[in-house]
């Protein structure tokens, strides 16, 4: 009887939390590339972001919602891991535009990655190039969507599969020079 | 014609004037392309600098010229008073580039030379700062040489998505999975880029 | 025990709870005209109770020593501990009344306890944007000190006592409200009110765009939920002191939250259309124009 009263009860937080975690995703602001210039709009008076609980977060420790903006060369993967690994659990990323899904216009590109996903997991993918705010504002209710359904376990994912994850970061970037974080 | 041309004969002649062994002309208006020896880079840009008011460098830009082995160093000025750009040109040997930096004339070529430096192995001496920039760890040869092949290195680097192996023309790819016909105006376009 | 102290046990429990829901849905109203006035729909006004609990949500590993740890609790106890010596309520016995001689003068060091304690949380951290928001912050404090302890001075002198409840009990009509009564008090109080709450133009402890939100930088999760709760618990205490000192508290609570809400919605509203002084051009304001009223105050007083 009592184990099935704790479920339960942990089934009502566990309610809770998924409904706040959804009405409240903070954004870090980080422009790694052209898309950076869709994201003022998506939080200004036009398209108003904040309708949806979507606010800008200062720090990386504040944020839940890592927005990769557009391509990614190998320098800024490198603190875009780090920033990554600040975050604290539960995290999501949000690819954002054809860069991170196939490398887009840098497909033969020599210097721009283009599988955001074999690098660190991503929930969910906005495509085109650039996403307008309304491409911006839908994917992140498809967000709010996975996090409703308990699916957007992307920083799970990264811890169990870390060895993975570091094998296809140290591929190319050589001199490993980064501090482990104590998640 | 001649007459518009006046400010820009006139620096040609200096030029002629001061530096015999140089390449003088004049593409168009506003513009005066020289072609020079390697050693002479240096008391060139002093001259047209101190000389002739040509204060400001606009950027330095480079050519690898894979044929001839050689790469081409083009420093472009410019002069305040009447518009006119000098562009300056400099082949180096493509074995073994080497130049002497331009610090002292204007500090912020610095950064120019650095990005030259790793994109096309140039090396600038008595720079002091040949530092990583843009790329960080880059091994192997500089990127943007004619000789590196950017599509093979990509391929073998990075991960590839299914599906995007070949760079396509998306109406040959769209109307090959439906079956549609390319009208005759887009053909010209399509055919040439298979080609 | 008899049925007086369960209630007073109970008022010790309610008042914190009461003080953190209204501080936190002030904190929505505030964020809902914000956006009105950026001609934006705006977030619902339970927007930050969501927010809340997310924090509380979420797990949190990062440690940079002891300091780092205490910084929140101690922000939590200083703000707890201010509410329960304000009285909430004229003569009620639910909610606290611990009303003392010389209760003012306990205030002004409690207030000031919370921010030290998160200066030395945030200065543990390490991170170069909390120790200029600490920076800052100290600085500020000092500014805003000053005009108004000047005020609560003039006030004490005025009518001889240092308990708030006396004050309250001074104030039995409209007209003897403190406002009219010592008006240059009041006015350097409630400028120094505006730097007290962090709103524009004197946000340059947390400017969120030039030093990442300042001492807060380093905490997320649940530290930062601590610090939030703290916060609103806080602006509430603030409210209902000012209220008590110069709007002569108030006898239910549909008058408090009248009377708070319009007092609020003075540093909110100034704050929406200002843009953000530097700390020194905050301090030469601070002593400047409210530290001339307070002087002001005191002399009518004395003479």
């Amino acid at each position: 009887m009592e184990v099935s009263y704790d479920k339960e009860s942990r089934k009502i937080v566990q309610a809770i939390e998924r409904f706040a975690r959804k009405h409240s995703l903070w954004v870090l602001a980080y422009g790694t590339g052209c898309g950076a210039i869709e994201v003022p709009p998506t939080m200004t008076s036009r398209y108003d972001a904040e309708r949806f609980g979507i606010r800008g977060a200062a720090t990386p420790r504040q944020a839940d919602v890592l927005l990769i903006t557009g391509y990614l060369s190998v320098k800024t993967l490198k603190r875009v891991i780090r920033t990554y690994e600040q975050m604290q659990d539960p995290k999501y990323v949000i690819g954002f535009g054809s860069c991170t899904i196939n490398g887009g216009m840098y497909w033969d590109s020599y210097n721009t990655i283009k599988l955001l996903d074999m690098y660190i997991p991503v929930d969910v993918y906005i495509n085109g190039c650039m996403p307008r705010p309304e491409a911006v504002i839908s994917g992140f209710i498809e967000l709010q969507k996975v996090i409703a359904e308990g699916k957007a376990e992307g920083a799970r994912k990264y811890k169990e599969n870390l060895d993975w994850y570091r094998a296809n970061q140290q591929k190319i970037i050589h001199n490993w020079n980064m501090p482990d974080y104590n998640w | 014609m001649e007459v518009k041309l006046q400010v820009e004969n006139e620096i040609l002649d200096k030029i002629k004037h001061t530096f015999h062994s140089a390449e003088v002309s004049i593409p168009r208006k506003q513009r005066v392309e020289v072609k020079l020896r390697n050693d002479l880079i240096h008391p060139f840009l002093a001259y047209l600098k101190d000389t002739l008011g040509f204060k400001h460098l606009s950027h330095i830009s480079t050519v690898d010229w894979l044929e001839e082995k050689e790469i081409e160093l083009v420093y472009i000025v410019m002069n305040y008073d009447n518009l006119v750009e000098v562009i300056a040109k400099i082949r180096l040997d493509r074995e073994k580039p080497e130049i002497p930096t331009l610090r002292e004339f204007w500090p912020q070529v610095e950064t120019y030379e650095r990005e030259i430096h790793e994109m096309y192995g140039v090396n600038f001496l008595g720079h002091g700062n040949l530092t990583d920039f843009i790329l960080e760890d880059w091994e192997g040869i500089p990127p943007m040489r004619r000789d590196f092949d950017t599509v093979k290195y990509a391929k073998e680097t990075y991960f590839n998505r299914p599906g995007r192996e070949d760079a396509q023309d998306v109406r040959t790819t769209i109307t090959k999975k439906s079956g549609e016909e390319i009208p005759e105006l887009a053909k010209v376009y399509s055919v040439r880029h298979l080609e | 025990m008899d049925s007086s102290t369960w209630i007073k046990i109970l008022g010790y429990i309610i008042t914190p709870i009461t003080a953190f829901v209204v501080g936190v849905t002030y904190g929505g109203i505030v964020r809902v005209i914000t956006a009105r006035v950026q001609n934006r729909f705006g977030p619902p006004i339970t927007q930050n109770f969501w927010d809340i609990i997310k924090l509380y949500s979420k797990k949190t590993a990062v440690h940079h020593g002891l300091m780092q740890h205490w910084g929140p609790i101690f922000a939590i106890t200083a703000s707890v501990t201010s509410l329960f010596f304000i009285p909430v309520l004229k003569d009620s016995p639910l909610w606290l009344n611990n009303s003392f001689n010389g209760d003012i003068i306990f205030l002004l060091y409690m207030m000031v306890f919370g921010s030290l304690g998160m200066a030395l949380g945030a200065g543990q951290t390490g991170n170069p944007n909390s120790a200029i928001g600490v920076a800052r912050g100290l600085a500020l404090m000092v500014g805003y000190e000053v005009p108004f302890v000047l005020a609560l001075v003039a006030i004490m002198i005025q009518f001889k006592t240092t308990s708030i409840a006396e004050l309250m009990a001074v104030q039995d009509g409209f007209s003897n409200w403190l406002i009219f009564q010592s008006p240059f008090a009041f006015i350097a109080a409630i400028l120094a009110f505006l730097g007290m709450m962090h709103y524009a133009p004197f946000d340059v402890t947390f400017a969120p765009a030039e030093i990442a939100s300042g001492p807060a930088s380093e905490f997320g999760g649940k530290y930062l939920a601590l610090m939030q709760t703290s916060g609103s618990i806080f602006t509430f205490a603030k409210l209902v002191l000012f209220t008590d000192i110069f709007l002569g508290g108030a006898g239910d609570l549909v008058t408090l939250i009248v009377k708070t809400f319009l007092l609020y919605m003075i540093p909110v509203l100034t704050g929406i259309v200002n843009p953000r002084y530097r700390t020194e051009q905050a301090i030469t304001f601070f002593w400047k124009w409210p530290t001339v009223f307070g002087i002001i105050a005191i002399l009518i007083v004395v003479l």
